[in-house]
């Protein structure tokens, strides 16, 4: 099977890297780069656990191959938080109990991650566009859509910290 | 520290789930490791002919093949509430002769990653002989229909009766009979199955790390198939992405990965995909009630007849008959009925093989009686509320013993609560009686709105026991090592509280271990609403004790009496001399480390315990949903307006994680009520295994949540803890049907999922709505 040389540069790291044709960006993240946050939970586009943001829009890694992203800037679950601090999407979820066996739950930061950099103040039908891509088995959602709303606050109050300082 | 049990408090394991530091099955490595690859049955039933792997060994790419012909004989997996009249038609680790549903294992290959062993495995050429298949469970009891094992497809019967139903049917006033149908669907975690084994050759030991529920289990299955001691087979278990009951016991492939890394010398890695996970991890549920209902005027129930069918699939799993168990031995649920007859049919099938999964029996057991309930209600033209409560077993007549048990669980005995004041809290909650005001505005209006009630009682806190250690270290950490085994609950928080609630510690302080064997000796594992009040209460009594041999160091230290020490903040000090003397936890456990000369009266070293609790009897947790729906008639599609839920899981340990598993049961009630179902054709193949066929519930699928709790305290266990893992999964289909039911009176509902076709036929053949007008 022929290769390819492809370059991706993921969470501000360059990676280069021979890879078949077939191989997906999940497993190019997972089992070449070790980046095991981004999870598969159907491999078939559905259930959006391996959701990472490819060059600034959220995208399904399973159902995108390694070689598509040749050139991409790849943002995933490990280069959201700023050192010690959470990132306001990964504080809401916490405080507000977002996520139980947290599978799904990289996948749907990264989702809210992008939504607020695009639409810092999303509606909440832009939030349930959002949500409406995951699949989450443990929480029955009532308590992601608080963190999502969490989110949205704590985002907001982060940059008008940062503009007052 | 006190404020601590009881307490919302967020959970430890958050902040390293959130930054991408759970570790998962599929994300580990090992050096060296190999990848395996399944190759499963195509067929429901077949004969095997043959098994070619010639092709897949002559591949370079391909490391091994291993096919039934290479394995020597091994016991098949176990079920271990199998009856003495129940026949053995357990399944083999791998097949041989014969294969019995689509994705049944018939060969591993083995190669360097798994695209490679993907490739490979499409080498090995099985000649199967395709046998007429049976999916149905009455077609498969009927004669002349394909035989799945041998002689019949009723592997077991099961008979219960107390009082005397005859004579209650003869003298009652009305007598209703239908059949209560609920259909197969399954846990389905986000993450799906998976294993690492490898063999140590310097100890000759199997370690096998698997996205299990029951680490201990797996151990003893290892080691019994295997023929290994004990102390050769360590089972690790790593973060696991969801279990719901679909990972509570030992698969197939755990022994197939076991036996293949000790004959290679490497470790092997063995994940499914989502469409192996669909037709070969294991499903539940799908059971109907034949019941026959003798009831009087007032709506009072005077007894039940209940025919039960299980299609419990190929082969009998680790609980196989814990659904018909249940689903006949809670069906009168919270009610207080003493004549009842049951027969329970377990049913092979060419259907992948069932075992529990959240709420196991209960689910269909709540549908059935709470569709009686409110059809009785609507007969007499009451109010469903009303009925229920002249039902009611009263909070003065717990406990109550109800005359039936199973062979695991033993005599079903109602321990403690207030079944009537839940259900008017819960109307209380939901505005029913605003609602149904409402609703009769809305219908002249041409709204179709409902509201429906789903009580139930469930057994929870399941024995037989678990184990729990705690331990003071010198830099003042506490260490617990539970058998318990988390799959997303917040044990690693809740355990904590009951350690730091015992050692006047801060939760951060303690550490909770689990899933190794090797740490924890006699574990048993997560299922059941079992762990906060079987493991929770191990932990408990090793603290207790902990507690004690703490004071009694800090008494020698401190030269006094124990009885005039309090222990607060982790530090013990001198009742009534603020500024004396003290020690803290740290200087406790340092005191008597080995090393150094034990503290006069101190005559062992560590400060530590073990408790392996062992419940009396299990606790009983009950609860009453009520949902409001809106049911549009041009579609039949039914959207969930609120659901409210009132519990009573006993004693609360933390009320922010316990919402959280009663709302993600709510969801999964959801699914079950409206959504999900693992559907085969007539021939046994499975038509739907992907999410796109299968419909998961998602965000828009789930209403508001809200949740109050009774917290009424069981005698079971000394912190009063029920259980809290399921209830929202079985109340929730109930009161989802009868609230779909009440929008669409006379129409029946008979079945879930309630799914737009079957909302629609009901409204038709009731009337409600003429066939074309939802052509208009």
């Amino acid at each position: 099977m022929s290769t390819h040389t492809i370059t991706v540069t993921v969470n501000g790291v360059a990676h280069t890297q021979e890879v078949e044709a077939r191989l997906t960006l999940a497993d190019l993240l997972r089992e070449r780069l070790d980046l095991t946050a981004t999870h598969l939970g159907c491999e078939h586009g559905v259930c959006g656990a391996c959701t990472v943001v490819v060059d600034g829009h959220a995208a399904r890694s399973c159902t995108t191959l390694a070689v598509q992203a040749d050139g991409a800037e790849i943002r995933t679950l490990e280069g959201v938080a700023e050192g010690e601090e959470l990132h306001p999407v990964q504080q809401a979820f916490w405080e507000k109990h977002g996520m139980q066996c947290g599978f799904c739950t990289p996948g749907i930061v990264m989702s809210l991650v992008e939504l607020l950099e695009r639409d810092p103040g999303p509606s909440e039908r832009a939030i349930a566009a959002v949500l409406g891509g995951h699949l989450c088995r443990c929480t029955g959602y009532v308590k992601i859509r608080e963190a999502a709303e969490e989110a949205v606050r704590l985002a907001a109050q982060g940059r008008s910290r940062g503009e007052a300082s | 520290m006190t404020g601590v049990f009881g307490a919302p408090l967020k959970r430890k394991e958050d902040p390293r789930l959130l930054r991408g530091n759970g570790r998962y099955l599929a994300d580990l490595k090992r050096h060296g490791m190999l990848a395996a690859v399944i190759v499963r049955s195509p067929h429901p039933h077949a004969r095997i002919r043959s098994v070619d792997a010639s092709g897949a060994r002559e591949d370079l790419r391909t490391v091994a093949v291993l096919t039934a012909a290479d394995l020597p004989e091994l016991p098949p997996l176990p079920c271990i509430d199998a009856e003495e009249t129940t026949r053995p038609f357990n399944q083999p680790v791998m097949a041989a002769d014969k294969v019995r549903y689509v994705g049944e294992p018939v060969a591993v290959v083995v190669a360097e990653d798994r695209y490679v062993a993907e490739d490979v495995a499409e080498l090995v050429v099985v000649d199967y002989e395709p046998l007429p298949a049976v999916a149905d469970a009455e077609r498969a009891m009927e004669p002349g229909a394909p035989i799945v094992h041998e002689d019949t497809n009723v592997c077991d019967t099961l008979e219960y009766k107390i009082g005397d139903p005859d004579a209650a049917f003869e003298s009652a006033p009305h007598v209703l009979s239908e059949r209560f149908t609920t259909q197969r669907y399954a846990g389905m975690p986000m993450e799906t199955r998976g294993a690492i084994a490898e063999w140590d050759p310097r100890t000759e030991t199997i370690t096998l790390t698997s996205s299990t529920q029951v680490p201990n289990s797996v151990k003893r299955d290892v080691c019994e198939s295997l023929k290994l001691p004990e102390s050769r087979v360590r089972v690790l278990v790593p973060d696991v992405g969801g279990a719901f009951g679909v990972k509570i016991q030992t698969y197939p492939e755990e022994i197939l990965l076991c036996f293949l890394a000790r004959r290679l010398g490497r470790p092997l890695k063995w994940v499914e995909d989502r469409w192996e996970h669909m037709v070969a991890s294991t499903h539940g549920r799908e059971q109907f009630h034949d019941v026959e209902v003798a009831y009087d005027g007032d709506g009072r129930v005077l007894a039940i007849r209940d025919r039960c069918v299980t299609n419990t699939g190929a082969y009998l799993q680790r609980l196989t008959l814990v659904e018909p168990f249940i689903g006949v031995s809670m069906l009168t649920g919270p009610y207080d009925i003493t004549d009842f007859e049951a027969t329970a049919h377990v049913v092979m099938t060419n259907k992948a093989p069932m075992n529990p999964f959240r709420g196991v029996g209960h689910v269909q057991a709540a549908f059935t009686m709470e569709r009686i309930m409110d059809t009785i209600a609507f007969e007499l033209e009451l109010d469903p509320a009303d009925v229920r409560l002249r039902n009611m077993i009263a909070a003065e007549d717990l406990p109550r013993p109800r005359g039936l048990g199973n062979v695991l669980a033993g005599e079903i005995i109602y321990d403690s609560g207030d079944y009537a004041e839940c259900l008017r809290r819960a109307l209380a909650l939901s505005g029913y009686e605003e609602f149904r005001a409402e609703q009769d505005e809305q219908r002249r209006r041409g709204r179709l709105l409902g509201i429906g009630i789903g009580a139930f009682v469930e057994e929870t806190g399941l024995g037989p026991y678990e184990m729990g250690s705690v331990r003071l270290e010198p830099s003042g950490q506490v260490v617990v090592h539970t058998g318990a085994c988390t799959s997303g609950q917040g044990h690693l928080t809740t355990l904590a509280q009951i350690a730091a609630d015992t050692l006047a510690v801060d939760p951060a302080d303690v550490d909770v271990r689990y899933g190794d064997t090797d740490l924890v000796r006699w574990g048993v594992g997560t299922y059941a609403s079992r762990t906060a009040a079987i493991g929770g209460t191990a932990i408990r009594n090793a603290a207790v004790v902990v507690r004690e041999r703490a004071l009694q160091v800090a008494a020698a230290l401190l030269e006094a009496d124990p009885s005039d020490l309090e222990l607060s903040g982790g530090r013990v000090a001198i009742v009534g001399s603020p500024g004396g003397p003290s020690v803290n936890l740290g200087e406790i456990a340092a005191a008597v480390a080995p090393g150094r000369h034990l503290p006069e009266g101190i005559d062992s070293y560590g400060v530590e315990a073990t408790d392996v609790f062992h419940p009396p009897t299990n606790t009983f947790a009950y609860g009453v949903h009520v949902s409001k729906v809106e049911v549009d008639a041009a579609t039949g599609i039914v959207t969930l307006l609120e659901h409210h839920v009132v519990n009573d899981s006993g004693t609360v340990i933390n009320p922010l994680i316990l919402d959280g598993q009663v709302q993600g049961g709510v969801a999964l009630g959801v699914g079950g009520a409206l959504l999900e179902e693992v559907v085969y054709d007539d021939d046994a193949q499975p038509r739907n295994p992907n999410f796109m066929d299968y419909l998961m519930p998602a965000d828009r699928n789930v209403p508001e949540i809200t949740v109050e709790h009774m917290a009424i305290a069981t005698p079971h266990n000394p912190d009063g803890i029920k259980g809290g893992g399921e209830g929202g999964a079985v109340g929730a289909p109930a009161a989802i049907a009868n609230a779909v039911a009440d929008a669409i009176a006379p129409g029946r509902v008979t079945a879930t999922p309630i799914t737009p076709a079957r909302v629609f036929a009901a409204m038709v053949e009731a009337g409600v709505i003429e066939p074309e007008a939802a052509r208009a």
